[in-house]
């Protein structure tokens, strides 16, 4: 098998695992998705994780979009290839578990269970979603300026309405004066 | 009267497929953050889709699967309107928009990213995002204050993943398993005592 065609098959398995698991909304697959993109294939690097996580909130629609970067930068010989990879398998098997399940629903609709699961996973995903923190403040967060203006976004997004996308452009103004 | 009068009140329009992909694609590639099951709530109950408790339902399951809320919820409006193609055409227009979004400015970030003011927005935006991730890690630990257990499960958790290096599928069968397995319990003597 070439290179590419092995690349293009470890792309798909990687995020389709990703996306079976993607609990939550898929917030908890942060710190699985850095290990496998940056330590186990080194698709990219630590900063580039970061950045595209970063443009993944800064774009409407699912975070987990930035997927479709990894597969790109993976692939440098045909990276639109790789991004459409990447995002199949992000996309593709969360949804056909949707599909199937709806079929089944109106039997389960009086199960407990459905209060029993997602209440169950939720300390571990909150759990995920604190190992995501360390994830992505590696290499980000160094210096006063930025651990200001982190503190500043934390605030501000619990104790206002702004938007995600706001914030974070309000954060990329101050990086232009403060962080280059 | 036809057999229809009957059935239960599912679907009470039925739109073309090109109308289903279109009105996720709208949403999709417009709400930034928040705000994006209410817009589609809206839609689909003003359209005459569906009924907002068959809307409701379809949001817990959303919710309790795999993947992307807005996205799962897409499909579950799609099918019920249309069926299986019908999910077919909700995910395409609940995906491909954004997938575009995301590829356009990804473009751009691998041409300028070595430029230093962009450099900086970039460095900028990052700490930005660190902040959204750590409120909303904040706000999710507040709601399991009402039980000290929850707290010390999501600490282990946290630990055993960043520290350990705990694998995403041992993490949710491990602590995942016993979270549902308190809630089971919790759930059963509810039953016992009423």
């Amino acid at each position: 098998m070439n290179a590419t065609a092995s690349t293009l098959l470890h792309i798909l398995w990687t995020f389709s695992q990703l996306s079976v698991l993607g609990f939550g909304g898929g917030k908890g697959i942060i710190p699985q998705m850095h290990r496998d993109a940056v330590v186990t294939y080194q698709w990219i690097t630590n900063d580039q994780f970061t950045q595209f996580y970063t443009i993944g909130k800064l774009v409407p629609g699912p975070t987990t979009v930035f997927a479709a970067l990894i597969g790109y930068a993976a692939m440098p010989g045909r990276p639109w290839l790789g991004a459409l990879a990447a995002t199949v398998g992000m996309f593709v098997p969360s949804s056909v578990i949707m599909v199937v399940v709806d079929v089944f629903w109106t039997r389960f609709q009086a199960s407990p269970w459905r209060a029993i699961v997602s209440h169950g996973l939720a300390p571990a995903i909150v759990g995920l979603v604190w190992s995501s923190v360390w994830t992505i403040s590696r290499g980000t967060a160094s210096g006063l300026v930025a651990y200001a203006v982190t503190l500043v976004v934390t605030v501000l997004m619990l104790r206002t309405k702004l938007s995600a996308p706001l914030l974070i452009a309000a954060s990329g103004a101050v990086g232009i004066i403060a962080l280059r | 009267m036809s057999a229809d009068a009957a059935a239960p009140a599912v679907a009470t329009a039925k739109p073309s497929l090109l109308s289903v992909a279109l009105t996720f694609a709208a949403i999709s590639s417009t709400a930034f953050g928040g705000g994006q099951k209410a817009s589609i709530r809206h839609q689909v109950v003003s359209k005459g889709w569906m009924d907002n408790e068959l809307f409701m339902d379809g949001l817990e399951l959303a919710q309790v699967l795999p993947g992307p809320n807005i996205l799962n919820l897409a499909i579950y409006c799609g099918q019920r309107v249309r069926g299986i193609s019908g999910a077919i055409a909700a995910f395409l227009g609940a995906s491909v928009p954004p997938f575009v979004i995301v590829l356009i400015a990804g473009a751009l970030y691998f041409k300028y990213s070595s430029n230093p003011y962009v450099h900086g927005a970039l460095r900028g935006c990052a700490v930005g995002a660190l902040g959204l991730t750590l409120g909303n890690a904040l706000e999710l630990s507040w709601d399991e204050r009402d039980d000290w257990m929850k707290i010390v499960l999501l600490i282990l958790t946290a630990v055993a993943v960043t520290y350990f290096k705990m694998p995403l599928l041992l993490t949710l069968v491990l602590f995942g398993g016993i979270g549902i397995a308190r809630e089971y319990r919790k759930s059963r003597k509810a039953k016992a005592n009423s």
